[in-house]
């Protein structure tokens, strides 16, 4: 029941589902239930890059030349990326460590977040490059009414599994009077559903509102604006790619009762609860949007735009786990995205075209003769 | 005699439209070439946003894909066509 850091119990880890089984106890991963895990490990690695990499001196020339609104528009849109990075620099550890049962999974979780922290420096990198007292714009994210709307929504999901994990930890199984919260019920099949749609509001969060967020700072980039700044949201996006398979592993994996046959019945139960998640999620960005955009837009995007890119963005996502989609537009209104984001021609240093498989010190060994057929000198 | 590589054609079917393919790239890019839009991001399989519904045919992956492919989709950039198919986009 309650956590330890180094479980003394004998078991097999591959027969554990992949939360709520037996803490782990040896990292090992010669033998893995879901080896898919480690190939996400694998890729993220092989993506590691630094924020100060990429040079900004031009990006601040290009912000003060920005008209009030969309200086507006910018800074926003960046608060929000801040803050979307703060919680997942932090959340999946604190949330789902306690709770994990597979080595490879445990260390896919820890290998997410550390690459989300790469991100929250990466702000602070571009708002010490525009602005000369970034202390106002890190303020601005805990006071602003908009901004801690959605500080709310991206966090209820994590918070909930956190205080029944710790209850569960503490307490075990049973119906505890905590005071100032109320009745709070703890059994398995409570603690699974919580998780189920944690995980789905951190899929949300990292495949719908993360995606509206790059639209806006490639918008600029559109415009041969913030340019710099588009180079690094283009890393994050190639890694946020990779964060959302991870979720949406996850939640496959749970939905077909290959991993843990409880947590097969929870999804079915609660796929409606799922669907909502998504479709308020949508409208909150839509809301979003129009806030972004109340003094005026930019060439190429407005509130209008960009909502159609959230409902298009959703239908996506929604299909990606099995759920049917919910809104009506059915094609990408800024196909013009797909070249921003697209992973291969990320250019970090000007010497370094850096592909986004390339892997120091990787080379193949098996050569033969066969492999020099297309030489010709 | 030059010995001529017979290169395997399929047929895809995308609503009214008819697209031929053969087996030596992955659809997405020769979809592309025929002037149809298709959703990209990563280009290698892990990120999803070019799964595209089968509705029929056979596809394959030399490289098995990070993403995870739903039963009934096929990942555009990476799928290899091994028989006519039939697909679409949202329904």
């Amino acid at each position: 029941m309650s956590y330890s850091t180094f479980n003394r119990k004998q078991f097999d880890s591959t027969k554990e589902p992949m939360f709520f089984g037996e803490n782990v106890n040896v990292a090992r991963y010669d033998q893995q239930k879901h080896p898919i895990f480690e190939k996400l490990i694998e890729k993220q690695l092989s993506f590691f890059w630094r924020p100060e990499e990429v040079d900004l001196s031009t990006d601040r020339k290009d912000f003060q030349r920005l008209e009030a609104h969309e200086q507006h528009i910018f800074l926003s849109n960046l608060k929000y990326q801040t803050l979307l990075d703060s919680v997942q620099g932090r959340s999946p550890n604190v949330a789902l460590l306690p709770i994990v049962s597979l080595p490879e999974l445990e260390t896919w979780i820890e290998t997410w977040s550390f690459s989300e922290t790469i991100h929250s420096r990466s702000y602070t990198h571009i708002i010490r490059n525009i602005v000369n007292d970034p202390t106002k714009i890190f303020d601005d994210i805990v006071t602003n009414a908009e901004i801690t709307k959605r500080a709310d929504s991206v966090s209820i999901y994590y918070d909930r599994l956190i205080e029944m994990v710790n209850l569960y930890n503490t307490m075990g199984m049973g119906t505890f009077d905590i005071p100032g919260r109320g009745e709070i019920e703890i059994s398995m099949p409570k603690l699974k559903k919580a998780l189920y749609l944690t995980i789905a509001s951190v899929n949300v969060l990292e495949a719908i509102r993360f995606y509206v967020s790059f639209a806006c700072s490639f918008g600029f980039a559109e415009r041969t604006l913030m340019e710099g700044n588009a180079k690094i949201i283009k890393l994050i996006a190639r890694d946020e790619a990779l964060h959302l398979t991870g979720t949406q592993h996850m939640l496959n994996l749970m939905a077909s009762g290959k991993d843990d046959p409880e947590m097969a019945v929870i999804a079915a139960e609660c796929q409606n609860e799922v669907r909502q998640i998504f479709i308020e999620a949508a409208e909150q960005e839509k809301e979003w949007a129009n806030y972004l955009f109340k003094d005026g837009s930019m060439i190429g995007l407005n509130a209008q735009i960009l909502g159609q890119y959230v409902e298009y963005i959703t239908n996506v996502r929604m299909q990606a786990i099995g759920l049917e989609t919910h809104f009506a537009t059915k094609n990408n209104p800024i196909p013009w995205i797909n070249a921003w984001l697209v992973s291969d021609n990320v250019q970090v240093a000007p010497q370094e075209a850096e592909i986004s498989s390339y892997l120091v010190g990787q080379t193949d060994n098996s050569l033969d003769d066969s492999d020099f057929d297309d030489f010709d000198l | 005699m030059p010995e001529q590589k017979e290169q395997v054609v399929h047929r895809v079917l995308l609503g009214k439209k008819q697209i031929l393919v053969t087996e030596e790239e992955p659809l997405l890019v020769q979809l592309e070439r025929a002037g149809i839009h298709v959703e990209y991001q990563c280009r290698e399989g892990y990120c999803s946003s070019c799964s595209i519904k089968l509705l029929w045919g056979n596809v394959i992956y030399p490289f098995e894909p990070l993403a995870w492919v739903q039963s009934g989709y096929l990942l555009a950039c990476c799928a290899i066509v091994k028989s006519d198919i039939e697909i679409a986009f949202f329904d």
